[in-house]
């Protein structure tokens, strides 16, 4: 429904760990596209594949998983499941003809909000190039 | 599916207003199917809005809301409490951050940042639809803190928690209580001593029936969560027989023939120390301690000294606790080699260990076997670093090294005093130290950030220069007999208690609150708070109130017998499960049980013990698992609104 | 006679951040508090400000909140433009207290609809706006206000009565009388706050003199969201400014006008309103004459450099004297201590940044026993150390900035401390008894 013109990237983010980092961003003023969208879950290894792919369907260009990484207030074996899930949608996305360039992963932490802008706006020059 | 949804809009005074078009928003989801009413107001979280919001509720009858406003971190209990006080289940209400993630975020594009705060609104409204009325979850909890680190902010909050009746351990990873305070000398504003004040402090706590002291001590694990921490506590032994008392000839015989020798690490290297110490006579508990990881056991001392038993075991003990206070402190910045010629030209030496030198000297000032007489401080050393990772002001050092200074020169004859600094910081009332030590003048020097003191060797002679912007940046220069390097706080160098608990940390290192303002002693893991200079520099007054605020804030969320927990639980679909074993295998909480139901086996969740962090969610082969609050839905409705 | 209550524990004196933090916290545990507010709002000075440093959080979005919690808070009484004329200790954990209500001529059954406002024909200036603009005789005292009810102003109004006729809810009401209510309690907390230094002591700089000499706290109100005119304007001919210098240190550090104390808040209000200004005046140059910047709390030296890096100029330089051209600017005559010269720069706009000092409204209200007042008026704290919110009288507890300057995280703390330190002694002397 949005007209914003650009790459469409939906977040997932963390409530404890990135999304605070994506607030701090906002309150720094530290400017992103305004086409990244985020939804925020408890943890970053709790992201269903089938999540991601309904984005994809739907037509969002990039999907980002803002992890917890080693942070994860739950437990130490997030990053591993988060890149498990990560590595089993590449496979959903090779079957489906979908890049799998175009679900990117990255830890971020409660207070990385430049990390996170850095990585919004590589990610969104990645995808309007190809 | 909720079709009676009242959304709010809040300008957050221009906050929002002066980005996003709250109008057009305004207009827009106003047409969307399910939304009764619309609204933009000033302030969402005003009491006059929020008793409108109540009135809405009741008189319209509404069965579900959406603020789209602030962070939901900032207020989404505010909002929450509007619900219930109208009647209506709180998580009904949905929260939409169009501030920070929207507004601030993209206010150099306003435009755009309607177009998006649009469809993150109509994405809160589909999940204001799909939104289920859910109670909370009430866990029981034990009124048992444990606090970390028996300094004089640990030793304050025990007291206070057991004034308020909970029982409190007080672990501390030193042989004996004091933190850093033991190491200092008369405190500004009162003159107590540091040793004075650990004093009164260990006094009054083993007066304590529900305060349990544990030396040489550490939190090695932790299971459970908040009112139900599950901690591992090591005890090194201090190889000293139980319940006896100090025999001080004994003692010190014991320290005589102990083949172990190092540099004492409570004077800086001033002093040497033996495996058997204590650091000063009237240190508390008063038996002396063995240290574990330094005895060789080769067992002279318990010739001379019977006192002493060398085959205690290091022992683990369990605790159960409701909450984890950390109050763990800070260490002095080290300088690096060659940082204004620390550790290339002897007589530099670091704020800290010139405070010992001065307790240790006690009627002349000798270092090295030289008689001080002009003393060059160089401030801001470890702090406001350009270049370094340290940009941050160490808050207590200005006020520290110019007492330090006046206390030397009251003690001492002769002394002259040269203050290199960088803008003094004497904030508040410290003030009039700053007046009183120019009145008996002592000489600042200043310099910017950009162009410090430089530090060296001509011949014999240690030379400080600066260029003063006092004296309109004449080069001027000092012949100091010693170089006091005013180092300020880093984080603790071993900081175990971090990994093992997880705890935020903020761009300076320092241990993070959740909010300065809101909540300044509470972190994003429940249950676990922190006080003092682990959070960041703060002098003793200063850490003693965050220690005060934090034991009546730990009081108040464990003393009530029972917690309430969010509802966000993992939940099964027993017509789908077909036991797989993949669920309960990743879960972290061993929350997943096998169960017979219905003549098959399946997985269960056992809501005690589920966390709702999702972890199964995307293991299981059949999609059986849903987390409330975030389901299949919820989330995919979400998505769709967002496009 | 007064009306009598009982049944209280505490009385908080004082409703700014830090009695309603230390009403709250004592509340939660279960405690029966009474707090007595002075001005015909809560929320003190912190909710009139801006924005707050260092993370630039809206003064508002963190004071409104607390400020209905507290007013919601069943375990919590509020007593609004209200003093407490006296306290008597009576004995241990038993004391006396009269609060004196002032009448407001409107009765609680005012809607906030402000009809009468509108219709009133008197206009004085509006000491919510810092005297930037005005109100009339009858008016809600600001929107955020709580309570949200009118007052009417007795000694300008001329008594026209159309306020009354106007009325739709029948709330104006001339015969109300100021009305005393003696209250028991066992312990108390002063949380009565800061007083602005007032520059007009200071004639050097044309505070009064000047209209574009004005206080931080008159910068203040420019800046928030509902600010008096919707634009960051100089008084003197509503041009739009756009060379502003700060004088830090105005009333502080001063011995000449009795305070030698450091005020703790300047330099960073000024560092912050420098950064909103930059923010609502793009093209304007901001340039703060200081002593010594005290960026010294948490994220604050970064929050400093972050002000250097957007423009903002900062000159080592005490102000003399300011004098005022024919167009209205401003020129301001300092010692630039890098050059060690006297030096004059021309400003359009000069913001004084005034100071705290004690505020001693506490020194009156005990009768029998007398509080200790430190060397600068504050609140003297006897145990600063370990017991910092002790004051000479036991059960009494002081929190916030009237024991001594501190900002708004410090007095959040420092009313934490005075809660737990009073919970305690409840709980204590119950124990005892």
């Amino acid at each position: 429904m949005t007209e914003n013109k650009g790459s469409k990237i939906l977040v997932f983010s963390t409530e404890k760990i990135s999304d605070p980092a994506i607030d701090l961003a906002g309150l720094l003023k530290m400017h992103y596209p305004p086409t990244v969208y985020t939804i925020n879950i408890p943890c970053s290894s709790a992201v269903k594949s089938r999540w991601i792919m309904h984005a994809f369907n739907k037509g969002f260009d990039g999907v980002f998983i803002a992890a917890d990484g080693t942070d994860c207030a739950f437990d130490e074996s997030c990053t591993d499941n988060t890149a498990k899930v990560i590595s089993r949608t590449h496979e959903l996305m090779k079957e489906k003809g979908i890049e799998p360039a175009r679900l990117k992963m990255a830890a971020i932490c409660s207070v990385c909000a430049e990390p996170f802008v850095k990585q919004m706006k590589s990610f969104a020059e990645y995808l309007s190039k190809s | 599916m909720r079709n009676k949804i009242g959304v709010y809009i809040c300008h957050c005074g221009s906050n929002i207003a002066d980005y996003v078009d709250v109008e057009k928003l305004k207009e827009i989801v106003a047409k969307e199917e399910g939304v009764v009413l619309a609204k933009t107001t000033m302030f969402a979280c005003a009491d006059s809005t929020q008793k409108e919001i109540v009135q809405d509720i009741q008189e319209k009858n509404l069965d579900a809301i959406v603020i789209a406003s602030c962070s939901p971190k900032l207020h989404l209990f505010t909002f929450r409490n509007i619900a219930i006080r109208a009647g209506l289940n709180p998580y009904n209400y949905i929260q939409v951050n169009i501030r920070e993630q929207c507004s601030w975020a993209h206010s150099d594009t306003p435009k755009q940042a309607t177009e998006k705060a649009i469809s993150l609104v109509l994405a809160g409204i589909e999940r204001a639809k799909h939104s289920k009325a859910l109670t909370t979850l009430k866990i029981s909890s034990v009124n048992t803190v444990a606090v970390v680190g028996a300094g004089v902010a640990g030793m304050r909050a025990a007291i206070e928690l057991a004034d308020m009746g909970t029982q409190v351990f007080l672990i501390e990873r030193e042989y004996f209580v004091g933190g850093r305070s033991s190491q200092w000398n008369k405190l500004f504003t009162t003159d107590e001593t540091g040793q004075e004040i650990v004093a009164k402090l260990y006094k009054k706590i083993i007066t304590y029936n529900n305060i349990t002291l544990f030396t040489g001590a550490e939190i090695v694990s932790k299971s459970g969560s908040v009112g139900d921490f599950d901690i591992k506590v090591k005890i090194n032994p201090r190889y000293i027989k139980p319940g006896c008392k100090l025999d001080w000839a004994k003692f010190e015989k014991a320290v005589e023939v102990c083949p172990v020798e190092f540099d004492d690490p409570f004077n800086f290297g001033l002093t040497k120390q033996k495996a058997i110490y204590k650091n000063y006579p009237s240190e508390f508990p008063e038996i002396p301690a063995i240290d574990y990881d330094k005895c060789n056991k080769c067992g002279e001392c318990v010739k001379v000294y019977e006192d002493i038993d060398l085959n205690q075991k290091p022992e683990t003990i369990n605790i159960n606790t409701g909450a984890v206070l950390l109050t763990t402190g800070f260490d002095p910045y080290e300088p690096e080699k060659g940082e204004f010629a620390f550790d290339e030209i002897d007589n530099v030496i670091t704020l800290q260990k010139f405070k010992r030198l001065i307790e240790l000297n006690e009627k002349e000032l000798i270092y090295r076997n030289r008689k001080i007489r002009n003393i060059a401080y160089i401030y801001c050393v470890g702090s406001r670093q350009l270049d370094g990772e340290n940009k941050y002001c160490s808050r207590y050092c200005c006020t520290s090294a110019i007492h330090t200074a006046i206390l030397v020169k009251n003690k001492y004859s002769d002394i002259n005093n040269f203050h290199f600094n960088r803008g003094i910081r004497t904030y508040g009332k410290q003030e009039v130290l700053y007046t009183e030590s120019s009145e008996i003048g002592d000489i600042f020097l200043q310099s910017f950030e950009d162009s410090p003191p430089v530090v060296e060797k001509q011949g014999k002679d240690t030379i400080v220069k600066i260029n003063d912007i006092l004296t309109c940046g004449k080069e001027l220069e000092v012949v100091a007999d010693l170089v006091v390097l005013v180092t300020g706080m880093v984080p603790r160098k071993i900081n175990t208690i971090a990994d093992v608990l997880k705890v935020p940390i903020g761009r300076d290192k320092f241990f993070n609150e959740i909010h300065p303002k809101l909540r300044p002693v509470e972190t994003v893991i429940d249950g676990v708070l922190i006080a003092g200079s682990c959070q960041a520099p703060l002098n003793i007054t200063e850490s003693v109130k965050s220690a005060l605020s934090a034991a009546s804030k730990a009081n108040s969320l464990i003393s009530k017998g029972e917690i309430e927990l969010e509802p966000t639980l993992a939940k099964i679909d027993e017509t789908i499960c077909e036991w797989c074993d993949k669920c309960s295998e990743i879960c972290p909480y061993d929350a997943i049980i096998k169960t017979k139901h219905g003549g098959k086996i399946i997985a269960v969740v056992n809501e005690t013990s589920c966390k709702g962090c999702g972890m199964c969610l995307p293991v299981c082969p059949v999609n059986a698992i849903q987390l409330i609050g975030y389901t299949d839905v919820e989330i995919e409705s979400m998505i769709e609104a967002l496009i | 006679m007064p009306e009598q209550k009982s049944g209280y524990d505490v009385l908080v004196i004082g409703g700014g951040i830090a009695g309603e933090e230390a009403a709250l916290n004592l509340a939660n545990i279960g405690y029966k508090v009474i707090l007595v507010e002075k001005d015909i709002s809560i929320g003190g000075k912190m909710i009139h400000l801006s924005k707050v440093f260092p993370t630039l959080d809206c003064a508002a979005c963190i004071t409104t909140p607390k400020v209905s919690e507290t007013a919601r808070h069943p375990n919590i009484s509020i007593f609004t433009n209200s003093e407490v004329k006296d306290i008597e200790k009576n004995s241990e954990k038993n004391f006396t207290a009269t609060l004196v209500e002032k009448p407001r001529y409107v009765t609680e059954d005012c809607t906030g609809c402000q009809i009468c406002e509108e219709k009133c024909p008197v206009v004085v200036n509006d000491q919510y706006q810092w005297d930037l603009v005005g109100r009339k005789a009858v008016y809600i005292p600001f929107s955020i206000a709580n309570p949200r009810i009118a007052v009417i102003d007795i000694e300008n109004c001329i008594l026209c009565g159309l306020c009354e006729k106007v009325c739709p809810a029948n709330a104006i009401d001339f015969t109300q009388e100021e009305k005393q209510t003696e209250i028991k309690i066992k312990s108390i907390i002063i949380a009565t706050g800061y007083d602005l230094f007032d520059p007009e002591l200071m004639p050097r700089y044309g505070f009064g003199k000047y209209k574009n000499v004005v206080t931080s706290m008159q910068m203040e109100r420019q800046l928030v969201p509902t600010r008096p005119y919707n634009a960051v304007l100089r008084p003197k001919d509503g041009k739009m400014p756009d060379n502003i210098a700060y004088v830090l240190c105005t009333g502080s550090r001063d011995e000449t006008i009795g305070n030698p104390i450091c005020s703790q808040v300047c330099c960073m209000y000024s560092v912050k309103q420098a950064q909103l200004l930059m923010g609502a005046l793009p093209m304007a140059d901001v340039t703060i004459y200081y002593i010594h910047v005290r960026a010294f709390g948490k994220g604050f030296c970064e929050f400093y450099q972050q002000s250097k890096g957007m423009g903002v100029e900062f000159i080592k330089g005490k102000v003399g004297t300011i004098k005022e051209n024919e167009n209205g600017n401003l020129v301001v005559r300092y010692e630039d201590i890098e050059e060690g010269k006297v030096k004059e720069a021309e400003h359009d706009l000069v913001v004084l940044s005034v100071g705290i000092l004690a505020n001693t409204d506490f020194t009156t209200m005990f009768k029998n026993i007398k509080i200790g007042q430190d060397n600068f008026n504050y609140v003297k704290q006897t145990d600063e150390l370990t017991n910092p919110a002790k004051t000479t009288i036991e059960g009494v507890f002081v929190a916030g900035t009237a024991s001594g300057p501190m900002d708004i995280p410090d007095s959040i703390l420092s009313a934490g401390a005075a809660s737990a330190e009073t919970a305690s002694y409840l709980r204590r002397t119950n124990n005892e008894k």
